[in-house]
């Protein structure tokens, strides 16, 4: 029997995934995989810190070409695809070459939606010079080579993307705003207070956020203080040399559209990751749409990924819905939503600081934590995470105690150690037999304290010859 | 003390753990009947210090536990009664002898451990693959360090626990703990972090406990028992994305590092924040200290080890000590921090399934004809492979299995995981047979039980957590009716017809040991119970020479691993989390571990007086607690899928509210644990699984 030749058009996370996964699986097929880019996969969402500069670019690549080599996929860049065509069981490429397959498997992700902005596209049909979309590496890369001349930039979107590229030319030392066109920051991931927090800590950050502000327009500078102005539904102009769009993506899905596939907001697949149309296509990560939803974050698709590949690899399992933890990675903004804070249902443990820049909220149910936000504070985000993605039934004091701080109780002065404490637990000897000791040498000698570890001779030292303080006490010899 | 002459008495080693504290022993009392322990400042890995179970060693001298007479398990009654050494002797090989004839030599297994000396050790596999025949043999270290054992072997060629001598932490600048809690399991070892924070140095501890060694900490990390992993992949990955790694020194001594670097890039922080429960600026303050760092030492221990991906979380944390450039630098690099007194020596020696003296493989056609001429055998009569020690006891009594299992230094029934199943298995066997110097668990149900000596008792080497061989000196004349291992074994290979005999004196084991061990990856042919007396230890390799002695190894790596080429070797691993992850049943996470007082199984120092021996306990967090309505010390029970413990609780704030902890030292304990095994090592995970809680 001939192997079963599997096709994957994109190759961004959730491909990368599926193939590591069909590695290690043991897929016997055989695999080709398309990808527009020039480059091997690389960690999308840490392209934000590769624009910060927290991260050096080569640490992003995924797996080298040398890997794909050795496991026997053929891996094929700027090879965008033209056209599925599932009657041939095949797929065109731009420069005319056709791949045949026996299982074909979408992962084209999403493309970033241009906001209505006049001006934003050239009569030629490219973007204007100053704006900048932020999706790939070689976006990353153009914003990156235009920062050393810019002073000033507008950020187009106040979501996770967004505040992670504002930081990350605030911290490259642009002056950077934020226009966001809902009323708080994060809309879609948080509420009100914890927008509000989050925009009181970027204004201390410096950097100025815009909500409920639209960009309508590109304009010339009024002040003269960029190369380029952006309009404001309000009429406000921001001067700028950069306008950097993070407002959203939708599901890459015109292939799918064309080949005859069900397609929603994206490519509709059913538990199994499977095209209700063609049993022989799957699609996976940010362009599918899974129970009515598409979701655009890491986890999911990995998780969709993985459940393909055991599909694929002969494993009966489905895929049921991911738990959803999103952080936001910028220096000095500190937030983790996990789930859908705002709109799951159960009954909400809120702290809110706004002097202090902290806002938490937990949406428990039946004692489960369904939901959370939190920002600012960030001390108890690893075990909120561990309780949220486990489950885990909690008492009812419990929430509450999770968005406080731990108390760490002050060590214990040595005069203040009752007798019956162990002062050496090397050597198992009691503040009462240490004070009744004249002395650390005495001590040493008759209770074998401080001999182990050591760690103890400072406290030992304070404790000995003490016991006259207190009358009555017992003094103890070792035999 | 200090200044003052040196106490008379013998110089010695303490008969505990890995650090094999220097101690002198004074015999007192009528026939030595007592020991008294005192300080050998001169010792240079603990410099006098002991702690309390060093102090109160001697407690099993002359102690009415002690066997003294063989017992034999009674068909009439089911009691175990006195019998003479010989009736014991001839009944285990009639027995052993009738087997062998009846379903082939490999019905007979020997489990062996990792407090023998490399003497017994050595006689242990030579008693198994040349009296006896078998390829049955294994040991306990497999449920100590073979996780850390299997991925040094792996990347840097040897498998030296720590490839320099301890104090060398001392000049390091950040030295990286991971699941070690070494200023509990053996106090003496946390000085020198000490002196190195004295010096400005720092210490990470990676545990989810906060442990003692955290009071000597500069930064803890807790992760979530299980995320040892997923956190050094994180690490990895940060210091690939701030450009911090050693590219010259990966270039020059290394492999396989593209490979790696790629394969961490899917391991940002937030992810493994998620994963490990390491919150992402824990993660950065782990790393700031690493990078800013010219020493860097990563010691793993039991903690990181004992997963069934316990070799690819060694491997991972080697990863990060070959990216730093450190393995091989003065001051600097990887190591395992040993657990039982000779758990090295005791895997270099031949009581592992898969090897022969020096640390040789047993498929090895070379190593075999080496060996075999030592022994005076023919290459085509010694057995191969055999099974893994949790594998072994999991076949006893079984079709394909042992039938008669011989337990030398080794409490089995308390310290295997998933003990209720071992337990079965043993009470299957048509034979056991326990060499102990009291009635442990394990030799409260065997068939016949010989009394041996103890440590103090009998000469032999033990080579310590640092590839030191010390020499553990006779101390006191062995009680009436008591003998040694070596003479246990002697006269069992002589009744089994043997083709060759055993000896019985300790040094010329050693010296044949040496013979078999000369040019193995662990060469010992170069150490002479002279030499170890006159330099306070050899380090191994020390290969014997023509001319001038070779002067052992104190350092290894500094211009080439012992691989083919050279070079260190980087490996691609992946998180897989623990076998068995909580869920609705079973929502918290079990981990177990040691206290300072007590020892292993316990079946030595649950009998010393001195050490407090407060029972099993399970440590709660007060959240946890709350949640549950238990207070401290109320009973409460802990379940697992194979079975439960009730045990007090104990409410600290030291423990993650999503993990309980127990201390392993008692029966029972190890009912919980799981026996899913590390594909590399076989090491059972005893440090993750299940659990539910509630009160009694």
């Amino acid at each position: 029997m001939t192997p079963e030749r599997l096709v994957v058009v994109g190759h961004g996370m959730a491909a990368t995934r599926l193939l590591e996964q069909l590695v290690a699986g043991g897929y016997t097929g055989r695999v080709t995989v398309l990808g527009d880019e020039p480059v091997p996969a690389y960690n999308r969402i840490l392209l934000s810190a590769v624009l910060e500069g927290t991260h050096v670019g080569e640490a992003i690549t995924l797996r080298g070409a040398g890997w794909y080599a050795d496991h026997g996929i053929d891996l094929r860049l700027s090879s965008r695809v033209l056209a599925i065509d599932r009657e041939r069981r095949d797929v065109m490429l731009v420069d005319g070459t056709v791949v045949p397959f026996d299982r074909l498997v979408l992962a084209t992700g999403s493309l970033p939606t241009l906001p209505p902005v006049r001006g934003l596209v050239t009569p030629e049909g490219r973007l204007h010079p100053a704006v900048h979309a932020f999706r790939s590496a070689a976006d990353c890369e153009r914003l990156l080579a235009a920062v050393p001349r810019a002073r000033r930039a507008v950020i187009v979107g106040g979501g996770l993307l967004g505040l992670q590229v504002a930081r990350a030319l605030s911290v490259r030392g642009v002056a950077t705003e934020v226009v966001e066109g809902a009323e708080h920051l994060l809309s879609r991931q948080v509420g009100a207070g914890a927008g509000a927090v989050l925009a009181r800590s970027l204004a201390r950050l410096g950097t100025t956020v815009y909500t409920g502000a639209r960009a309508v327009r590109l304009v010339e500078p009024t002040a003269g203080e960029g190369t380029t102005g952006v309009r404001l539904d309000n009429g406000a102009v921001l001067d700028t040399d950069l306008v950097v769009l993070t407002a959203g993506g939708r599901p890459a899905t015109s292939l799918a559209r064309a080949a005859g596939l069900a397609v929603r907001r994206g490519v509709v697949v059913d538990d199994h990751l499977t095209s209700p149309t063609d049993p022989a296509v799957h699609a996976i990560g940010d362009c599918a749409e899974h129970r009515g939803a598409t979701t655009g974050f890491v986890p999911p698709a990995w998780d969709q990924a993985g459940v393909l590949a055991r599909r694929l690899c002969g494993d009966d399992v489905r895929h049921t819905g991911s738990r959803g933890v999103a952080r936001l990675r910028a220096t000095g903004l500190d937030v983790a939503v996990l789930g859908d804070p705002v709109g799951a249902e159960g009954e909400v443990v809120e702290v809110t600081n706004p002097v202090a820049g902290k806002h938490s909220r937990l949406v428990v149910r039946d004692g489960v934590v369904v939901a959370a936000a939190l920002v600012g504070d960030l001390s108890r985000v690893g075990l909120v995470t561990q309780h949220y993605d486990r489950g885990t039934v909690l008492g009812p004091h419990e929430p509450g105690q999770l968005l406080l701080p731990e108390r760490g109780a002050a060590p214990p002065t040595a005069a203040s150690l009752p007798d019956d404490v162990e002062v050496c637990a090397c050597a198992g000897v009691s503040a009462g037999r240490l004070r009744a000791c004249v002395d650390l040498e005495q001590a040493r000698e008759q209770t074998r304290a401080t001999t182990g570890c050591g760690s103890c001779t400072a406290t030992c030292a304070q404790l000995v010859g003490t016991a006259a303080a207190h009358p009555g006490r017992e003094v103890v010899r070792t035999p | 003390m200090a200044g003052a002459a040196p106490p008379q008495g013998t110089r010695t080693h303490c008969p505990y753990c890995s650090l094999q504290c220097g101690m002198i022993l004074i015999g007192s009392g009528r026939g030595g009947g007592r020991l008294e322990v005192q300080p050998w400042e001169q010792f240079p890995v603990n410099e006098g210090a002991l702690c309390r179970k060093g102090w109160t060693a001697g407690g099993l001298t002359g102690s009415r536990e002690r066997l003294t007479t063989p017992l034999l398990r009674d068909r009439g009654t089911g009691e175990l009664r006195a019998a003479s050494w010989d009736e014991a002797l001839d009944l285990v090989a009639d027995r052993m002898a009738s087997l062998r004839e009846e379903h082939g030599a490999d019905a007979i297994g020997v489990f062996g451990g990792g407090g023998l000396t490399n003497e017994k050790a050595y006689q242990l596999g030579k008693l198994a693959r040349v009296a006896i025949g078998t390829s049955q043999i294994d040991y306990n270290g497999r449920w100590c360090m073979s996780s850390a054992a299997s991925a040094a072997t792996r990347a840097f060629g040897v498998d030296r626990g720590l490839p320099f001598p301890l104090a060398d932490v001392e000049q390091a600048d950040v030295v990286v703990l991971v699941g070690s809690n070494l200023a509990e399991t053996m106090p003496p070892a946390a000085r020198h972090l000490d002196r190195l924070r004295e010096r400005g140095g720092r210490v990470v501890v990676v545990d989810p406990r906060r442990t003692s060694t955290a009071d000597h900490a500069d930064l803890l990390v807790q992760p979530v028992p299980g995320g040892d992993l997923a956190l050094a992949l994180g690490v990895l990955h940060l210091l690939v994305a701030g450009g911090h790694v050693d590219t010259a020194y990966v270039a020059g001594r290394t492999r396989g590092w593209e490979a790696v670097q790629d394969s961490v890039a899917g391991w940002w922080p937030e992810r493994v924040e998620r994963v490990s429960g390491v919150a992402v600026d824990e993660q950065r303050a782990l790393v700031g200290l690493l990078t800013g760092a010219e020493r860097v030492v990563v010691l793993t221990a039991r903690g990181a080890e004992q997963h069934a991906q316990g070799s690819d979380t060694v491997l991972a944390w080697i990863n990060v000590a070959l990216a730093l450039g450190m393995p091989g630098r003065p001051h600097a690099g990887y190591g395992c921090l040993t657990g039982q007194g000779n758990g090295q020596g005791g895997r270099e020696h031949g009581q592992k399934a898969d090897q022969l003296p020096g640390y040789r493989m047993i498929d090895d056609p070379a190593a075999r004809a080496h060996v075999a001429r030592v022994w005076g055998v023919d290459p085509a009569t010694l057995p191969g492979r055999g099974r893994s020690a949790y594998e072994m006891l999991d076949a006893l009594g079984t079709p394909t299995g042992p039938r008669a299992l011989l337990v030398m230094g080794s409490n089995i029934v308390v310290s295997a995981p998933r003990a209720t199943r071992v337990a079965d298995r043993l009470a299957a066997l048509d034979l056991l047979v326990v060499c102990d110097l009291v009635l442990s668990e394990t030799a409260a149900i065997a068939d016949v039980v010989l009394p041996v000596t103890q440590w103090a008792e009998e000469t032999g080497t033990m080579t310590n957590l640092e590839g030191r061989v010390v020499l553990r000196r006779r101390a006191v004349p062995a009680p009436e009716g008591v003998r040694s291992d070596l003479e246990v074994m002697a006269g069992l290979a002589q009744r089994l017809g043997s083709p060759v005999e055993l000896a019985t004196d300790p040094e010329e084991v050693f010296a044949e040991l040496g013979r078999a061990s000369a040019g193995g990856t662990a060469d010992y042919s170069g150490i002479t119970y002279d030499r170890i007396e006159a330099e306070h230890g050899v380090f191994w390799p020390c290969p014997a020479t023509e001319g001038a002695p070779h002067p052992g190894t104190r350092r290894l790596f500094a211009d080439r691993f012992a691989t083919p080429d050279g070079r260190a070797l980087f490996h691609v691993v992946d998180h897989r989390g623990p076998a068995e992850p909580p869920d609705t049943d079973y929502p918290l996470h079990l981990t177990t571990g040691r206290l300072l007082a007590q020892y292993q199984s316990g079946a030595q120092t649950r009998r010393i007086k001195e050490l407090p021996d407060p029972g099993p306990f399970v440590e709660v967090h007060p959240q946890l607690a709350a949640r549950l309505g238990v207070a401290d010390r109320m009973l409460v029970d802990v379940a697992t899928r194979r079975g439960t413990l009730r045990a007090p609780a104990r409410v600290v704030d030291t423990i993650r509210p999503d993990t309980v902890f127990v201390p392993f030292h008692w029966l029972g304990v190890n009912r919980l644990t799981n026996d899913a095994l590390d594909p590399a090592s076989r090491m059972p995970e005893f440090k993750v699984c299940a659990a539910r809680v509630t009160a009694a």
